[in-house]
């Protein structure tokens, strides 16, 4: 007999195991919900950016037969909002409405044209206020304020200095500085929002299914909302199609489902437009940066000052974090000292952002690499060499505190310059008539996981179940959302690499308040790191449970037993059990197993006190990207082609080398639709780009081939090493793929997205200036 | 989402019985692959209480096509038309038209009668009832301004974006019409009649943004027809941000005749830029001698002067007549050097 073997899949590709669902329709998201007697829900919106609310009229719409429920702003006074310290938000607007397109009345109707019917029947008057579309407006001393309590139209200012930088400048031998501009852009994720909520009238109980990133928020908010007991909520997040950060925040979606349902006594389904999708928005911010850099001759950074102002839009969200993230994330990349920060969060009346994949950090990479590039070329160095001469020496802990335990920057560099022949290609592509070639490269990182959640209650972090019984199949039990990333199949994967066993006999349940333990949910590339760790340690407790029945079964000491997946033995010459018989040995003890793992971040990871709210950018771990872009430019049309790009991503370890590969692509992909071709763009508040037309979402004939690295730098505390794979290498692209632009016509973009227009008005702009040149001369 | 509202769906299968429903429906629309319609239908911009389904009807699926003449159904598909292997070899620019269309599963759908019919575009019309009312509505629905033009005096500057339109007006195509009074056969450049001129009213012949179709009430197109010439060189390629899915940010087609080292015939048509698709006006003055300077700056100034695209789509107009030069200089040069 061959000797049996435990089996393996961590640093496998290992298809997601809830793939044959997606693919064959058998999976059901939110809108696949339908219920007998369900009514129909749909939303008012204000069509005025910014006005004192007069009255909202509905008593047209109460008259249309079919109508079961209105609600107003009147329905509901509690506030609503992710961050504790800033729930200025409300399901539908009171008093005052901030931005075209905000939730003023909803209807719950027999079916959808009586909603959409009654909808055309609500008349709401306003006084209207001054409206501000750009921070600058929004800024301006004579603005009127959108919030009561924020001056200024400041949500909130950041200003920090660590170390001097007045030294470390006068310490540079090249001080240079720029101005930079991201468009504003939306995650556009599959899935419209939707969400179901029953009320169950008898019991005085709500269920709500929602498309959301975290339930556990949505539990919060809704008995916010509702005034009603924790306990009587049920939250479910059904299959997701993709969040990328804009279902972290529970969304008012979610809750106007609810108010209505309550109401009207029953189940009420709101399925939203493309466009009342795009409008939910929590995108990111437009952003301005002006950022100024000292470095000395060998490309060693000796200073770093950076401003930022984000156009947050009408509402808190996420924005206090999000302006903190864009600071503290300079960090931990590169080995600085002698930092400036200040930020400001601006509110306006445009809707409200939130966190997207990279949250806060992106935009400011984008200039921080930029520069870098610049400089680079300034100074006769090449922008490889610029980045090695600012490497971290990990474990260290960062001048704001952040701890760094693993490094693969210095891998990912070498890897992609390697692969893409930078050093014999760079600067001796071949060039057409009026097409000309060019590479760039620049890097990124992020997070593992906040290292600190947002509804601290001293609770471990993560807590995972596992559920054994005389089936001998496992269920995990997790509230880890999964949203398309892949997070279920990384737990089942930890939980049978542990135990030896094969994919096969376990199954992952989520997603059910009812069914799972709480979880924080899914942002921050979070998941695989943080639930990760406390499946573990689950599987761990439930591995040691079963070599104690082993042992008792064979009559052997515990510490002799040989775990082998199917076969448990004591000893080479044992015959051993298999797993089924030691699960039968070991329910002899207490029935039906449960077996719980937790996972807390340590307390060094939390960041420090320097500033307040340095606690932002702190995590277990970080990851980080390299990135070679190789492009085209057509000088005559502005036309830039994608041809091919190199990426390399230090995510720890890779779990399952097809979801990591596929997180990196998505990353990359992401991130040339932010600096190519996307933006929410507004026109007096309204949304043009609301639609997939006009929000120009690159299509699989405008990806290039992408050729993926994985550096593994075997994180200390990840699991089996691991730490994100799905964040970390979208910012890297926009400076990357500038660099290329920059090498090829001569061109630098400061602003994005780089559009063919934009593309060809700068060589327009040149060539006018160097005729004017000759025509001086 | 917004769902439809309830409308009926007629099937017709034969002309004669379409053109009777037209007639007994004057508030229906045909029906190809509704790739254009369905979505207007679903914004709330159409609100037809008919449709007529012109895909039973068998006299409108033929493609009938040789080295001498092509003639095409108006519910053959857009993508039978690209992969037609006579169309192109002898009509290459058409092919090219059809292949450049939208994204596959719309070219698979979509039809010839539908693309030609393609209602014109603007990012004031293109959007819900919910921001369309936001935003006061316009001239093309109810309302009664152009925020393209504010100035335009009831001129509607929405814009044609078609891609087979130029490719046939290169080809001198002709379109055969159905009507209640019969039928009735006329150059294609005559069913365009978007020139949205200021301060001249709209007339059966004169049309805008708006009103950019020739077509009489309750009349169908039934196929579009083409002689070949021989010796014809002919090519279409179009600017868009992303290649697939989107409309032309501008769209050219290009036919030229070279004898020797002449430039003997010239035809030039552009979409995605005016109210209607241009056919450029004046381009037999650029024949007689080869590809040179003066012939390239004579093209430049014909497109400055008939290639007008107004802010109807988020890329700036400018931009969308420069490249358009671009383009046609291009396949000018291309093709009479092959």
């Amino acid at each position: 007999m061959n000797k049996p073997v435990p089996a393996h899949n961590i640093g496998d590709y290992v298809p997601m195991i809830d793939g044959p669902d997606k693919v064959s329709g058998r999976a059901k998201f939110t809108a696949d919900i339908v219920a007998p007697g369900q009514l129909a829900g749909r939303i008012y919106r204000s069509p005025y950016a910014h006005g004192e609310i007069v009255s909202v009229d509905v008593s047209e719409a109460l008259k249309l037969p079919g109508v079961k429920a209105v609600v107003t702003g009147a329905d509901c006074d509690k506030g609503f909002g992710v961050l504790p310290i800033a729930r200025t938000e409300y399901p539908l607007a009171r008093d005052k409405v901030r931005y075209r397109g905000e939730p003023v009345a909803a209807v719950a109707a027999i079916d959808d044209a009586t909603a959409r019917e009654a909808l055309r029947r609500i008349k709401m008057t306003v006084s209207e206020l001054p409206a501000y579309y750009t921070s600058q407006a929004a800024l301006a001393p004579d603005a009127v304020q959108l919030h009561e309590k924020k001056p200024g139209n400041i949500e909130r200012d950041v200003l920090y200095e660590l170390g001097s930088t007045e030294q470390g400048f006068a310490e540079a031998d090249l001080v240079r500085d720029g101005t930079y501009n991201c468009a504003e852009v939306c995650q556009n994720q599959m899935e419209m929002h939707a969400a179901v909520a029953e009320y169950d009238a008898v019991r005085n109980r709500m269920t709500v299914h929602a498309s959301t990133q975290v339930p556990y928020y949505v539990h919060l908010m809704l008995a916010q909302i509702l005034d009603m007991e924790m306990s009587r909520i049920r939250v479910i997040k059904p299959h997701v199609g993709g969040g990328f950060g804009c279902r972290t925040e529970t969304l008012n979606v979610e809750l106007i489902a609810a108010l209505l349902a309550r109401k009207a006594q029953g189940t009420v389904r709101i399925v939203t437009s493309r466009e009342e999708t795009f409008i939910t928005h929590r995108g990111r911010p437009e952003t301005d940066v002006r950022l100024k850099i000292g470095m000395r001759k060998d490309g060693r950074i000796t200073a770093v000052e950076c401003e930022c102002d984000q156009r947050g839009g009408a509402h808190s969200g996420y924005g206090v974090v999000t302006i903190l993230y864009a600071g503290s994330m300079l960090y931990a990349i590169y080995d600085l000292h002698n930092v400036k920060y200040v930020g400001r969060r601006v509110l306006t009346n445009t809707p409200p952002c939130g966190a997207f994949r990279g949250h806060g950090t992106v935009d400011v990479r984008f200039a921080f690499e930029s520069l870098l590039d610049e400089m680079a070329a300034e100074l006769g160095l090449d922008p490889f060499a610029v980045r090695r001469a600012n490497f971290l020496t990990a474990p260290t802990f960062t001048d704001n505190d952040l701890m760094v335990n693993s490094y693969g920057l210095p891998e990912c560099l070498d890897w992609v310059e390697r692969e893409s022949g930078w050093k014999t290609r760079k600067g001796k592509l071949p060039n057409g008539n009026s097409v000309r070639k060019g590479l760039g490269m620049a890097c990124s990182h992020y997070v593992s996981g906040a290292s600190r959640p947002v509804n601290w209650t001293g609770e471990p972090h993560a807590t995972v179940k596992i559920k054994l019984d005389f089936d001998g199949s496992l269920v995990v039990l997790s509230g880890a959302a999964d949203i398309g990333q892949g997070s279920t199949t990384i737990l089942a994967q930890t939980v049978a690499e542990v135990l030896g066993l094969d994919l096969s006999r376990v199954r992952v349940v989520t997603g059910d308040s009812e069914l799972v333990p709480k979880d924080n949910g899914s942002y921050s590339s979070r998941v695989t790191f943080i639930v990760g760790n406390a499946a573990l340690d689950a599987a761990r407790n439930l591995k040691a449970l079963l070599v104690n029945a082993a042992a008792r079964k064979l009559e052997a000491r515990p510490e002799d037993i040989e775990c082998l997946g199917e076969v448990y033995r004591a000893g080479a010459q044992d015959r051993g059990a298999t797993f089924d018989e030691v699960v039968v040995e070991a329910l002899k003890d207490s029935g039906t197993i449960t077996v719980t793992g937790n996972y807390s971040t340590i307390p060094e990871s939390h960041g420090g006190k320097k500033y307040r709210g340095a606690v932002i950018g702190g995590t277990m771990g970080y990851s980080y990207s390299a990135q070679v872009v190789e492009v085209t430019v057509d000088e005559e049309t502005g036309v830039v082609t994608v041809d091919k790009v190199w990426v390399a991503h230090d995510c720890g370890k890779a779990l399952n080398r097809l979801t990591v590969e596929g997180q990196v692509q998505g990353s990359v992909w992401m991130g040339m639709g932010q600096a190519m071709s996307e933006e929410a763009a507004y026109q007096d508040g309204l949304m043009v780009t609301a639609n997939m037309l006009d929000y120009r979402v690159p299509t699989i004939q405008d990806s290039p081939p992408i050729e993926v690295g994985i550096v593994e730098s075997n994180d200390p505390h990840g699991p089996f090493g691991a730490k994100e794979a799905g964040e970390g290498s979208l910012a890297a692209f926009l400076p990357a793929l500038t660099a290329a632009i920059t090498d090829a016509i001569g061109i630098r973009f400061n602003d994005l997205p780089v559009t063919p227009d934009r593309v060809f008005e700068a060589i327009e702009k040149r060539k006018r200036a160097l005729e004017k040149k000759k025509g001086a001369a | 989402m917004d769902a439809l509202p309830d409308f009926r769906v007629l099937n017709p299968e034969t002309l004669d019985e379409a053109l009777a429903a037209r007639a007994q429906h004057p508030d229906s629309k045909p029906l190809g692959g509704g790739t254009d319609l369905v979505v207007n239908i679903r914004r709330g911009i159409l609100a037809p209480s008919v449709l007529i389904d012109m895909n039973r009807v068998k006299e409108l699926h033929a493609i009938k096509v040789d080295e001498n003449s092509i003639e095409i159904g108006a519910s053959v598909r857009l993508t039978a038309l690209a992969q037609h292997s006579d169309v192109i070899a002898h009509y290459p620019v058409l092919a090219q038209a059809a292949a450049h269309i939208a994204g596959p599963t719309h070219r698979n759908m979509g039809t010839v009668g539908g693309n030609l019919c393609l209602d014109t575009r603007c990012i004031y019309y293109n959007q819900s009832e919910w921001w369309r009312a936001a935003n006061n509505h316009c001239l093309k629905t109810t309302g009664s301004m152009c925020h393209v033009a504010p100035k335009s005096r009831g001129v509607c500057f929405a814009t044609y974006s078609g891609d087979l339109a130029p490719a046939l007006l290169t080809l001198q195509a002709e379109i055969d019409l159905a009507g209640p009074n019969g039928k009735r056969t006329i150059p294609l450049e005559h069913l365009y009649i978007g020139f949205a001129r200021q301060d001249v009213p709209v007339t059966e012949t004169q049309g805008d943004g708006k009103f950019f179709l020739s077509l009489r009430p309750g009349e169908i197109v039934v196929a579009v027809r083409a002689k070949n010439t021989p010796g014809l060189r002919s090519a279409y390629d179009k600017i868009r941000i992303r290649r697939s899915i989107e409309y032309p940010v501008a769209g050219v087609a290009v036919a030229l005749k070279r004898e020797g080292d002449k430039l003997t015939d010239l035809r030039i048509a552009f979409t995605g830029t005016n109210p209607r698709p241009v056919l450029l006006a004046g381009t037999a003055e650029l024949c007689g001698g080869g590809i040179d300077e003066r012939v390239i700056k004579g093209l430049d100034a014909l497109v400055r002067d008939q290639i007008m695209p107004m802010k109807t789509t988020f890329t700036p107009g400018h931009y969308r007549r420069r490249v358009a030069g671009v383009l046609a200089r291009r396949l000018m040069t291309r093709l009479y050097e092959s």
